[in-house]
């Protein structure tokens, strides 16, 4: 069963996304970037990424701090997946020992 | 350093080198198979967080009465994990289409700083190429495919952008993505709460990851620390998904000030 409001809200999210996606690139495909301009690009990875995970540092919860520093300790010596098995690990074990 | 493309650091490196690393890249461009499945193995750790958050979606979704029909059309044609969690607690029925398409929009803004910062690694590619490629970037093959461009443009490999690589880590995302929104759907009420198992770690693991890797010293840094400041502050004190915007938006703006200071 598909509802027409549904239907319609759907397809509508899913153009803005994609519009989302492509203005970026559509807008400096074939631009060359001054130094200004590439000095933000190259931050702009690190500050989108730090910006969308910003929450679990100002979590209300001691555990999730606690296996959030646990974390960033594991990301600066570690590779991805021994970090996430850390990670995971020690927000389950921190959350059950201390909540 | 390597934002802007890869040719600016080839030209101080030794012709001997240059010339053999491009004749193994060839080699590697050459075995687009193996490149995907690199794609698909880096993407593998990412999905250990992914699948339990797309079951919550699902069995969410169910719950406020989407089909399991129509929340894989969603999960499919949108692709974009944080506006449809957005849209699904926002869902009413029927469903106030004005609000959920403009908080999409809102909280997917970022993909235009993304696609922005990828623009410059997709030049060697036709245009219809990179629009197909687009549709599947999200924050995760983004992240590696961008991580990935700038390790290859580093060791001087061209292109430094692999496609199949990206598209590997993309599709991986795609598939579990889709299948497990639906699986959450179809499932939904027996799963529960999956948060106490400490799943949602894997999110914020993955991306200290990236970031460890893109960690250029101290100074270079500094913009982050504005973003997560910005951020974390309008997290606490605004209502809604605006965070997001709220410190890429002010990250980018002291990247810009500090860039005139050099």
């Amino acid at each position: 069963m598909i509802d027409m409001a549904t239907l319609l809200a759907i397809v509508l999210m899913a153009c803005v996304t994609y519009l989302t996606r492509i203005g970026g690139y559509i807008v400096l495909r074939n631009r060359a970037l001054g130094t200004r301009a590439t000095a933000v690009m190259e931050a702009a990875p690190g500050c989108v990424l730090i910006s969308v995970i910003a929450p679990s540092f100002v979590s209300r919860n001691p555990a999730d701090l606690a296996a959030l520093a646990v974390t960033i300790l594991a990301a600066t010596r570690l590779s991805m997946l021994p970090t996430v098995v850390i990670g995971i690990a020690s927000a389950g074990l921190l959350r059950h020992v201390m909540g | 350093m390597v934002a802007s493309g890869p040719h600016r650091n080839g030209a101080a490196r030794p012709a001997v080198m240059s010339i053999s690393q491009a004749a193994a890249s060839e080699a590697v461009d050459g075995r687009s198979g193996s490149e995907f499945r690199r794609g698909v193995m880096s993407c593998l750790p990412v999905l250990l967080g992914t699948v339990p958050y797309a079951l919550v979606l699902g069995a969410q979704a169910r719950q406020k009465g989407l089909s399991a029909l129509e929340l894989p059309m969603m999960t499919g044609l949108n692709f974009a994990g944080g506006s449809e969690f957005a849209a699904i607690q926002l869902w009413t029925s029927p469903p106030h289409i004005v609000l959920i398409v403009a908080i999409t929009f809102l909280v997917n803004s970022r993909h235009l700083l993304m696609g922005a910062a990828l623009a410059p690694f997709l030049r060697h590619l036709p245009r219809r190429k990179a629009f197909a490629a687009l549709f599947f970037m999200c924050d995760e093959s983004w992240a590696l495919g961008l991580a990935d461009a700038r390790r290859r443009a580093g060791a001087n490999v061209t292109p430094a952008f692999s496609l199949a690589y990206y598209m590997g880590a993309a599709l991986a995302m795609y598939g579990a993505w889709v299948a497990f929104t639906t699986a959450g759907a179809l499932l939904g009420p027996l799963l529960g709460n999956v948060e106490p198992y400490g799943f949602d770690m894997a999110f914020p693991a993955v991306f200290l990851v990236l970031m460890a890797g893109m960690w250029k010293g101290v100074a270079a840094a500094r913009p982050w620390l504005v973003s997560l400041v910005v951020a974390a502050l309008v997290y606490l004190l605004v209502p809604g998904a605006w965070y997001v915007a709220a410190g890429a938006v002010s990250g980018l703006a002291s990247a810009w000030l500090m860039a005139g200071d050099a």
